[in-house]
């Protein structure tokens, strides 16, 4: 078991209970949909999980250790086996497409020959060859995310967190990331990836875990449910 | 950190100190007069100091003998006296002797003994010289004591006046540096707060990604430090500069005033002055830096 939510409740300073008693279990390897309407708990669930924020109550476990007190140290390399993609890219837009990258390698402190090969790698492998002296701004929003999910990647993480990744891209584009999400995925890469678009769930015959109002109201593979 | 770190932090210290020109500029700035003006109260108070222990250590103790005692017994004071710690020289003086002393101050010595009605009204006396400035008040103190001897001045009045205003200086001195070092630490917070805002976005994408605290701090830290870094060495470069000059006029001009040579203490105060700006600069960072820091 590589994930675990043992009766994990979220309660928000202003009482707003964004989880409430979940229990989910996600093994290595696996590509899990975490659906439902906004303000469902999908983004509140993967916070927890790369440790953004704290359970209320209940306790995460990865890789069978619980993630709730940490040292730094315990932190730093929880993080550095997860990678995480936002709705929103999150990106340095003034900056490069390589620099946006090589932050990920830099952070964890690996050598500029080390980076200089691995970043042409991650863009190869995310389909933006040649692009790395773009600077982000000039991007598309499809190839914004691609640079992001390059950056997530870029020291091959175990886990891959993807909050609501396709949100602000067209129905193609969106396709095409979700292709490129799947073959992360076949290379071993647990993907986590909250969603409310129906058509890319429909499309992956993958696990679909559903949540409402803060609890898991389906746990089951292939199609959408709410 | 690896070595590796270290290449990617000192780069981004000194383009954030580039990129954030005027802040640096003014938080360099406040180093420099907040540290150039402790070190002018620094140096005044040790001259001060210096001139004050001079005055004491010159001070003559004059123990009066008592009009009774007869001739024969001041061999037997002087000896006492004489064997007193700390006493570097005594010399007797005779009332006649006591009187041509003063009496430069009134105009002649007939002159002084007219304003008297004709009569000397001083006493034979012995002058004492101690050999520190701490020995004069303990050896004031036995010699009042002993027989034969009626009083004793040593202008204790002058030399507590001179000690209770260096040490209402010093105290002066003490809150306004406080004060200065508070304004200076507060700039530079604010110069790497600057720089924390400006690279947020950088700083939560490092954290997401796991980099480690020092990581992140190291590069606002090394900014702090170099503030405080060049801020120190310009304040001892003009504090120096001034004390120079001030030492060359007064050389001329102000004779009886002792300064110390600027050799003999620019590499204490220099090495102690850059010490507190390089500490200003780091505590600056560190305090903008403390919200920051937990991943």
């Amino acid at each position: 078991m590589l994930i675990q939510a043992v009766n994990v409740t979220k309660v928000y300073k202003n009482g707003l209970t964004a989880l409430n008693d979940i229990n989910l279990c996600i093994d290595s390897g696996e590509f899990v949909f975490l659906t439902g309407q906004s303000g469902a708990g999908k983004s509140t669930l993967i916070r927890l999980m790369f440790r953004e924020d704290q359970p209320t109550s209940g306790k995460i476990l990865i890789a069978g250790r619980s993630i709730s007190r940490l040292s730094e140290r315990e932190t730093v390399a929880l993080r550095r086996n997860s990678g995480v993609v936002f709705q929103d890219f999150r990106l340095l837009e003034k900056n490069s497409v390589f620099d946006n990258v090589a932050i990920t390698l830099k952070a964890t402190e690996v050598p500029k020959e080390q980076i200089k090969l691995r970043v042409p790698e991650v863009l190869e492998q995310v389909g933006l060859v040649g692009r790395e002296k773009e600077p982000v701004i000039n991007l598309s929003g499809g190839e914004r995310q691609r640079v992001a999910v390059a950056r997530a990647i870029a020291n091959k993480p175990m886990i891959l967190y993807a909050d609501e990744p396709t949100g602000d891209l067209d129905p193609q584009t969106s396709m095409e990331l979700m292709k490129l999400f799947v073959e992360i995925n076949n290379q071993q890469t647990t993907v986590i990836m909250a969603t409310h678009d129906r058509e890319i769930v429909n499309h992956f015959n993958k696990r679909v875990v559903t949540l409402a109002s803060g609890r898991i109201v389906s746990d089951r593979r292939g199609g959408f449910r709410l | 950190m690896n070595r590796h770190g270290f290449s990617y932090v000192v780069p981004q210290a000194f383009s954030s100190l580039r990129i954030n020109g005027w802040m640096t500029f003014a938080a360099i700035a406040t180093i420099a007069i907040s540290l150039f003006l402790c070190l002018l109260f620094w140096l005044m108070v040790i001259n001060i100091d210096a001139n004050a222990e001079q005055l004491e250590s010159n001070v003559e103790i004059i123990g009066y003998i008592a009009d009774e005692i007869p001739q024969e017994q001041y061999n037997a004071i002087q000896s006492k006296i004489a064997a007193l710690s700390g006493v570097s020289s005594l010399t007797y003086i005779s009332r006649e002797e006591g009187l041509q002393r003063i009496a430069p101050r009134f105009g002649t010595v007939e002159q002084l003994l007219d304003s008297m009605g004709g009569v000397n009204p001083l006493p034979n006396s012995f002058s004492v010289k101690a050999q520190s400035p701490e020995a004069v008040s303990g050896i004031a103190g036995q010699m009042a004591a002993l027989e034969g001897i009626s009083e004793v001045r040593y202008g204790e009045s002058e030399v507590e006046k001179l000690f209770a205003f260096t040490s209402a200086l010093r105290f002066a001195g003490i809150v306004i540096m406080a004060l200065l070092a508070v304004a200076a630490v507060f700039l530079v917070a604010m110069t790497t707060r600057i720089s924390v805002y400006a690279r947020k976005q950088e700083i939560m994408v490092m954290k997401w990604v796991g980099a480690t605290n020092w990581f992140i701090r190291c590069p606002f830290l090394l900014e702090g430090i170099v503030l405080g870094l060049v801020g120190s060495l310009l304040a001892v470069g003009a504090a120096f500069f001034v004390y120079y000059k001030a030492s060359a006029y007064v050389a001329c001009s102000l004779s009886f005033i002792v300064m110390l040579p600027a050799s003999a203490l620019w590499l204490t105060v220099s090495l102690i002055a850059v010490g507190v700006g390089v500490l200003m600069g780091a505590i600056g960072s560190i305090v903008s830096l403390a919200r920051f820091l937990n991943v």
